[in-house]
């Protein structure tokens, strides 16, 4: 639970992804451009600038970059998305229409890569796929139900669901089965047999805009956070889904991700990643603040006084015997100095994640660290067998810096605090 | 983000009035006896709860809201001891009384805003800028 490293790349960057091997990562430094930066290990390391992706007319507000394929989605304010394809060591752009009137807001790959979704200002949403005959990308346009912008968007792992937040406050899910591009038997969902565009589920929990939407690994799980400094988790997403909500102490956060299926990390105007976790009847609890260079922990008004108190007594132990911390860490004292808007996983970590690893960590110990895991598992089973947990993710703000983070420990910690 | 003329145009349409005011408004006239009781009794947070329980947030008819703000109101000027009318007031209440504050510091009477502006630094002590930014964010439930 500790910052890997802080790179400071911009003055402000919009969104940020990483390709699939961490080797590099396309940031938007809150233009019309998207840079594509070398990523190194060392912590201090300057990371080089490579690319400059430069095609869109207006501010390009979401990047997406698919792991399997290597393709690059961009989209932008100017109402357009591009695809971009590395030829030779240049990046190719293909122009995708998306009939949009408004700028288009988040971009995301689905699972299997064969389409895109892009959300949009002009209060619908966009699947996009690949025509093998016209050599072109295809945009499909979903109009119905949203009031207001999307903000963000999320694929289900079935390649078909897609989950939607807007600033109608709503937050919704919808089918993006495409005929001729899906399977016929991915059409069967939770939700019985679904059509193309056709609205699954609306959630009405949030009184503020919604932001950030994901899907949990499995898919079973949604969590989403409103402007109202709420967060929102639904759990079995179907026919009869449980939901519940925690209202936060402090500011509103932006954006989520999931560490496994029963840990949740979510960032936002407060500068500062906070944990949320899953207890065996599927409560969810706020544990804590992961930037350790601010005192924790605020608590939620739903959190259990037991936590909060551990929570207090470790950040006192952490501040007293590790002095370093507390003096590198700014005035603002945490590593963000602006709100966070988007939290990446480098979660497709392959055996390649020591690249932005620090050298002092040799990829050997990934093996001592899935070990200890192993054992906390039997102390807190807090994974079903299988499952894959995300150790280390990034988040880039207004304050132009990505920060990647190491969560490795977490399991630790967690059961730590429990005993 | 939203357009201009679509902003707040989603909030309006399919809004159905629960229940007719008039039960509202008796309801709040018999919960204003009690309160008034409790007062007297000097259980200022017992009357604080009751005054803010049902509060009136979903209806669009202000005289209900200003019905129930007149009830919440007495309790607010009749307590002395803030520290422990907010000490014993359960955190469930923190965003309802929140907002009574903001429409009591709307009311521009020096002696009410000077009681709402007290008790609205030891709320936001307790509850964090949270609880503000819930209600400010809220344009469905309004007092």
């Amino acid at each position: 639970m500790a910052v890997v490293s802080s790179h400071q790349l911009a003055q402000c960057i919009s969104c940020h992804a990483w390709n699939a091997d961490l080797s590099m990562v396309a940031v938007c430094p809150n233009n019309n451009e998207v840079h594509i930066y070398k990523a190194l290990s060392f912590t201090d390391s300057i990371w080089d600038r490579v690319h400059v992706l430069r095609k869109h007319d207006q501010l390009v507000s979401s990047i997406d970059w698919a792991p399997e394929s290597n393709y690059i989605v961009t989209a932008s304010h100017d109402r357009n998305s591009y695809v971009w394809n590395l030829e030779q060591d240049e990046w190719q752009p293909t122009l995708v229409i998306l009939r949009l009137n408004r700028a288009a807001i988040s971009v995301k790959w689905s699972p299997k890569e064969n389409k895109f979704a892009v959300a949009s200002g002009a209060k619908s949403i966009c699947v996009c796929y690949y025509e093998q005959d016209n050599n072109w990308w295809v945009s499909k346009i979903i109009r119905k139900k949203h009031n207001s912008t999307v903000t963000n968007i999320s694929w289900h792992p079935n390649n078909v669901l897609l989950a939607t937040t807007s600033t109608d406050c709503k937050c919704r899910v919808f089918s993006a089965y495409i005929k001729g591009v899906d399977a016929r038997t991915d059409a069967e969902t939770a939700f019985g047999e679904v059509k193309f565009g056709e609205q699954l589920m609306q959630l009405d929990l949030a009184m503020g805009w919604a932001f950030g939407v994901k899907w949990s690994p499995s898919g079973k799980t949604l969590t989403y956070v409103g402007h109202d400094s709420t967060i929102h988790f639904i759990g079995d997403v179907g026919p009869s889904p449980i939901a519940q909500t925690l209202a936060l102490r402090d500011l509103p956060l932006r954006d989520v991700l999931f560490l496994s299926e029963r840990r949740i990390v979510a960032a936002g105007f407060d500068c500062n990643p906070i944990l949320f976790e899953a207890d065996n009847q599927g409560t969810w609890n706020l544990i804590r603040f992961l930037d350790e260079g601010k005192l924790p922990p605020a608590e939620t008004k739903t959190g259990t006084q037991f936590l909060e108190a551990f929570g207090k007594f470790h950040g006192q132990a952490k501040h007293g015997n590790n002095i370093e911390i507390v003096e590198s860490s700014n005035i603002s004292n945490t590593h963000h100095e602006n709100c966070i808007t988007s939290l990446r996983p480098p979660s497709k970590l392959g055996d390649d994640a020591h690249k932005i690893l620090p050298s002092k960590e040799p990829p050997c110990s990934k093996v001592s660290s899935s070990s200890k895991f192993q054992l906390q598992r039997m102390i807190a089973p807090l994974l079903s067998r299988g499952d894959k947990e995300v150790h280390y993710f990034s988040t880039s703000g207004l304050d132009g810096k990505i920060i990647i983070w190491d969560v490795s420990n977490i399991s630790e910690f967690v059961s730590r605090l429990r005993l | 983000m939203a357009d201009e003329g679509d902003a707040g145009a989603f909030d309006f349409d399919e809004f159905v009035e629960a229940e007719p005011s008039e039960e509202i408004l008796t309801r709040i006239e018999q919960k204003s006896h009690l309160v008034e009781q409790l007062i007297r009794q000097s259980k200022f947070t017992e009357a604080l709860k009751l005054a803010l329980e049902d509060a009136p947030t979903r209806t669009r008819d202000e005289r209900c809201k200003s019905a129930n703000w007149i009830v919440v109101h007495r309790v607010l000027m009749a307590t002395r001891d803030l520290e422990s009318l907010l000490s014993t007031l359960e955190p469930e209440y923190d965003d309802i009384l929140m907002k009574y504050l903001y429409r009591g510091l709307a009311t521009g009477d020096r002696p009410t805003c000077d009681q709402c502006l007290r008790l609205h630094e030891k709320l936001t002590e307790r509850a964090g800028m949270g609880c503000i930014i819930r209600i400010l964010a809220d344009r469905w439930n309004l007092v």
